[in-house]
């Protein structure tokens, strides 16, 4: 007698499920590499080109550090690592199109994991830039006063700002159900990371982006992320970032699994 | 009797790329999603870069302006050149896979009349893009110094630039055929456009980064171009940046010429 097929019960099979759906985007990457071209030129385009362009402005009285590299490569890193972040939506929006997506819904697996999947997928991608810029940065002259707690603030300043990114691109294309949802992602990810401190110092900044970048939630996580690199790290610039990332990663995973449920069957 | 039927060729073929002129600037009006970009994010990125870097115009070595707006106009308008330029030879991808340019090419139209249809009304489209912004950014505060001469010299030089930045993206439609492969060449137009003088001096850079900034073909235009902005109109700074305009032209159109060639042959 043959003994019964053991059952798997959903809410155990979540971690699998999620490592599997991640796996299978991770082979897609494997694949087709070319869509991992703009995720390996930005950080590089970003980290040459801006500090390239704009080192001059460090010789403005106030500046906080001579090496531009240390001021413009945390926001480098925040901002590849976020577009990167963006791909998740690229991935759900292709499995929308051939199906895949459906069949997940009618699976035995518990519906966060379709979310979680490609979020999974979002942090192993958006480790590409973080690791890209970093290692750029040194050759630039970059350094880090901040010592190894500050290379991990950055990476999770990173990492969180490519999931909340890919959190939102997945909301959006569940919500659209188009590939299109990308470039409404990346537009509003460009709108929020471009009026901040990124560039330039708070104290700098004139007229109504002084305004707007106090009050985009974009600074909190840059400051935090960047803090190590131009200095040692603190409690008092890291609680804003980590607050922010968990308000964004809460807001967007709950709007994407009420976009999927209304998909649902 | 030869020469009647070479002169009556030639008209024909000068008012087929006329038609075809007008149709390319009715297309994109018609589109906004495709001309509203070239606007608006140019004057988007001056917005807060001078809002960012206005005290840098203080720094020694920045040029002498009133204003970090005043600096980055050419800039904006090289940007939304190359959005525009851009979307020319993306139009020209979407004819071929819709099969419009196959249609065009098996009627009785000029050869030479498709393609200059297609750069001539992203050439007019540039002129007038250019005029657009330079309206803008003179109710902002930053009018052009060099009154209506220097303005109109501008609105050349744009229409000029945009048929050498245009040439590359026409030529990339022309071999791929690609919407797609055609839009993935804005990024690199953008690089180049980075490491220029378009947003900060080469003056205040340093290294090997101010070394190639220095020589890229970019520099060489929007400097000229800024000192008719801000100086007045010269006839050597006209006559630099539709030379410097040129040479980019020669390359990038001569090789959409090339492909356009080899896509005849193939069709």
């Amino acid at each position: 007698m043959r003994s019964p097929t053991p059952r798997t019960d959903p809410v155990s099979a979540f971690g699998p499920t999620v490592f599997e759906i991640g796996r299978r985007s991770l082979i897609r990457i494997v694949r087709m590499p070319a869509i991992l071209v703009p995720t390996i030129v930005m950080p590089v385009f970003f980290v040459i080109g801006f500090t390239g362009s704009f080192e001059g402005v460090t010789r403005i009285e106030g500046f906080p550090t001579e090496d531009f590299i240390n001021w413009v490569g945390p926001y480098a890193l925040v901002q590849t690592a976020a577009f990167a972040g963006i791909g998740a939506a690229g991935t759900m929006a292709t499995d929308l199109d051939n199906g895949f997506i459906d069949r997940l819904l009618v699976a035995p697996i518990r519906r966060s994991a379709i979310i979680f999947g490609p979020l999974a997928y979002t942090a192993m991608r958006a480790l590409i830039p973080i690791t890209l810029v970093l290692l750029l940065s040194i050759p630039q002259g970059g350094s880090l006063p901040g010592g190894l707690l500050g290379l991990f603030i950055a990476v999770v300043g990173g990492m969180g700002g490519a999931l909340m990114l890919g959190s939102m691109g997945l909301a959006v294309v569940l919500r659209i159900g188009h590939i299109r949802a990308m470039a409404i992602v990346q537009i509003v990810a460009f709108a929020f990371l471009f009026p901040s401190i990124g560039q330039v110092p708070l104290p700098l900044l004139s007229g109504w982006l002084h305004t707007v970048a106090r009050f985009n939630p974009a600074t909190n996580l840059i400051r935090m992320t960047r803090q190590g690199f131009i200095g040692d790290v603190s409690w008092a610039e890291t609680w804003p970032g980590l607050l922010v990332i968990a308000i964004g990663l809460g807001v967007f995973t709950g709007w994407a699994r009420y976009e999927l449920d209304q998909r649902a069957p | 009797m030869t020469a009647t039927l070479a002169r009556a060729r030639w008209r024909v073929g000068v008012e087929q790329a006329g038609a075809l002129v007008t149709r390319s600037v009715v297309n994109t009006w018609r589109q906004p999603g495709s001309w509203i970009p070239s606007i608006v994010f140019p004057l988007m990125m001056a917005a807060v870069y001078s809002a960012q870097f206005e005290r840098a115009i203080d720094l020694p070595g920045f040029p002498d302006v009133d204003s970090f707006v005043q600096f980055i106009l050419p800039a904006s308008i090289l940007q939304g050149i190359s959005f525009n330029a851009g979307e020319a030879g993306t139009e020209l991808a979407l004819d071929i896979e819709s099969g419009f340019f196959d249609r065009l090419i098996a009627s009785p139209v000029a050869r030479q009349s498709i393609l200059i249809g297609r750069m001539g009304g992203g050439a007019v489209f540039s002129g007038g893009l250019a005029a657009a912004l330079m309206v803008v950014f003179a109710l902002v505060g930053a009018p052009i110094e060099g009154g209506i001469v220097s303005a109109v010299a501008i609105v050349l030089i744009a229409a000029w630039l945009s048929l050498a930045i245009g040439g590359f993206s026409i030529a990339v439609a022309l071999r791929t055929g690609s919407s797609e492969a055609t839009q993935s060449l804005f990024p690199l137009t953008f690089m180049m456009i980075f490491v220029s003088s378009a947003f900060f001096p080469t003056g205040l850079m340093s290294g090997w980064y101010q070394s190639v900034a220095e020589v890229n073909p970019f520099t060489l235009i929007v400097d000229p171009t800024r000192r008719l902005a801000l100086d007045g109109f010269s006839f050597a700074d006209f006559g630099r940046a539709l030379f410097w305009s040129g040479v980019v032209a020669s390359v990038s159109l001569s090789l959409a010429y090339r492909m356009y060639l080899g896509r005849l042959r193939r069709s």
